[in-house]
């Protein structure tokens, strides 16, 4: 390969011709102030500077804290971390489309749309607060399907076992999900699940419920292919049949409608869809022994 | 908490999987021979009244096996589709990938399917039996008779352009829907897990749909087109083959006179005309 672009996905690098694409970069945000409130757009109007990401385009928008009326307002919120998607924190709707605003360059949004950026939350978790949503669900997924590999305890257990090159390279890239949520919210088998606290209802009881309702609904494309990284790994494989039995629980393998949007919009490249019909290959096995074999 | 959840969540994933392959076999099997069935018009009244006599041959058990193999796994696979679609949020505007259009249009067809294969049941076959209730729906529907197979099912066809329309849209939908299904049931099978031998699998999905909707197209353009109803001169022959044909089966022994006058046209028996 002869070039490589800076972590390996795909954003050949910018052409920074010294053309100023715009003088202002008009910005759509749908605004919502608090968990279970009205959402409303706000239009924000910021100079234009060339190389920004969204990132430093709300940067400059929490720094004027003005709609483009020149109305005061509170400051957009929002959430970032790595800043070289690798973390999943700052992912939202970008021109319609769900992606990373860290990795989202304004000068090709610009080239996309001219004039003007349209940021809107994650459609399918509950908002926290303008694009801040709560991805509870999607960790929660990952609960369910013991996406990890339990080896604590009070001996040292020694080397794992040996892995072939083959066997790596094909796990390697499913360890890459940043559980950013892209596949879930493409996905239309993934439907919202927002509920509201009761009045005086305690911790526990709200916890409980929510987790019910989550345990429901449809785990989705991630968690999926995090139970066929597991139950590839020479240890995590002890733990197989209770990730298989996850899977086919309610909300399991069993909701994908084969749109394949996951694999489309993963930033990650995440052979999505290869884990899905992998995973429908051994839920059904590991139905037919559940039931015949036991 | 687990045991209060409702039926349909406990088992999610057994019906998800009874759906699935109730798709392929009975349902998606029993279109295909259903399809080529029909398209034996193109060789004539007599091979597709014959057809239809082996069909019937069935007598009593026919009942049994139309429940069993037929109606049955289409409800299930049709009604619990309903509920699938339901509890999906269709975003093929937002993301218009094919994958996602295809997963739309599974849907669309699959709405379409159900509307059309009830209203077809009931085009020809009329849901009930009973003589008060044909008169009554006559001539909205039962307006197959199965000793007088080739001559009213073109009728049938072509009792207005709306009709001989909707079999041609009712057709292709269904048709797109089990080629399209073909394919996504061996993802969720795991036939065909990776990129490629998805690509290759949608060859051979697109391949068996382009056949099974030639076939479905040339049973449609038999009766529509092929068989002219406008003409009294060909409607006569054809109907004297169908009489003949059931004069045979009646001096075998294989069927009763009063058989052949509940399932023939015009309520008579054959003798009579
Ligand atoms: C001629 C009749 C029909 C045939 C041959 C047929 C065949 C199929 C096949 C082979 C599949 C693929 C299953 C899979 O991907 O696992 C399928 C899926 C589906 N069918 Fe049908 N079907 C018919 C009628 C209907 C009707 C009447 C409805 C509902 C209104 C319906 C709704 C669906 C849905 C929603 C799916 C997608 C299931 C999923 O992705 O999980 N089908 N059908
Ligand atoms: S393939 Fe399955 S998980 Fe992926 S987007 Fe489609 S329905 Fe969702
Ligand atoms: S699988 Fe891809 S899109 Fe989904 S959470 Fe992981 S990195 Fe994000
Ligand atoms: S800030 Fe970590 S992915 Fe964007």
């Amino acid at each position: 390969m002869a070039h490589q672009s800076g972590h390996g996905h795909g954003h050949a690098s910018v052409a920074t011709g010294h053309r100023k694409l715009a003088d202002w970069i008009d910005v759509r945000v749908l605004r919502q102030d608090g968990p279970g409130q009205a959402s409303y757009w706000e239009r924000h109007r910021i100079p234009y500077e060339p190389e920004m990401n969204v990132i430093s385009v709300l940067q400059r928008m929490a720094a004027q804290a003005k709609t483009v009326d020149g109305r005061a307002v509170a400051p957009v919120a929002w959430e970032c971390n790595c800043l070289e998607e690798v973390c999943g924190a700052c992912t939202m709707v970008i021109n319609g489309r769900v992606r990373q605003s860290c990795s989202a360059l304004v000068d090709r949004l610009l080239r996309e749309n001219p004039g003007e950026i349209e940021l809107q939350p994650m459609g399918k978790f509950p908002v926290v607060r303008d694009l801040v949503v709560d991805r509870g669900r999607l960790f929660r997924a990952l609960e369910r399907m013991k996406a990890w590999i339990p080896v604590d305890g009070y001996f040292d257990m020694g080397q794992g076992l040996r892995q072939s090159q083959s066997a790596q390279e094909e796990m390697y890239p499913l360890s890459e999900c940043m559980s950013c949520g892209c596949c879930l919210e493409a996905c239309p088998q993934y439907t919202k699940i927002e509920l509201a606290r009761a009045e005086g209802e305690t911790d526990e009881a709200w916890q409980a419920r929510v987790r019910e309702a989550y345990d429901l609904g449809f785990a989705g494309a991630h968690a999926i292919s995090q139970v066929m990284l597991f139950n590839a790994h020479p240890t995590g494989r002890n733990n197989a049949s209770e990730r298989l039995d996850a899977l086919t629980d309610p909300g399991g393998i069993q909701d994908c409608g084969n749109a394949q949007n996951c694999v489309a919009v993963c930033p990650k490249r995440i052979p999505l869809t290869t884990s899905i019909g992998r995973a429908g290959r051994a839920a059904t096995l590991h139905s037919f022994r559940s039931f015949f074999d036991r | 908490m687990e045991t209060n959840r409702p039926f349909l969540v406990r088992h999610e994933f057994l019906l998800r999987r009874l759906h699935s392959l109730s798709g392929l076999v009975p349902v998606g099997a029993y279109m295909v021979i259903h399809l080529l069935a029909n398209a034996s018009i193109w060789n004539g009244p007599a091979t597709y009244q014959s057809a239809v006599h082996q069909i019937h041959s069935l007598g009593r058990a026919l009942i049994v096996v139309e429940w069993v193999f037929i109606f049955l796994p289409i409800l299930f696979h049709g009604l619990y589709g309903l509920v699938i679609i339901r509890e999906s949020q269709p975003n093929s505007g937002a993301y218009p990938l094919v994958g996602n259009i295809r997963y739309t249009l599974q849907r669309a067809t699959g709405m379409i399917a159900l509307l059309f294969i009830v209203w077809h049941v009931f085009h020809m076959h009329g849901w009930f039996h009973g003589e008060a209730w044909r008169e009554l729906i006559d001539p909205w529907g039962a307006q197959f008779a199965p000793y007088n197979a080739a001559s009213t099912a073109a009728e049938a066809v072509q009792q207005s352009t709306l009709v001989t329309l909707l079999y041609a849209v009712g057709i292709t939908a269904c048709v797109f829907h089990l080629a399209n299904g073909v394919w996504t049931i061996g993802i969720t099978w795991g036939v065909w897990t990776t990129p490629g031998a998805q690509r290759r699998a949608n060859y051979v999905a697109g391949a068996i749909g382009l056949g099974v909707l030639a076939v479905g197209l040339a049973a449609w353009a038999g009766f529509a087109f092929g068989v002219r109803t406008s003409d009294p001169e060909a409607m006569d022959a054809i109907r004297a083959i169908e009489r003949r044909l059931l004069q045979e089966k009646i001096d075998s022994g294989l069927i009763t006179e009063e058989q052949a006058s509940e399932k023939s046209a015009h309520f008579g028996a054959p003798t009579d005309r």
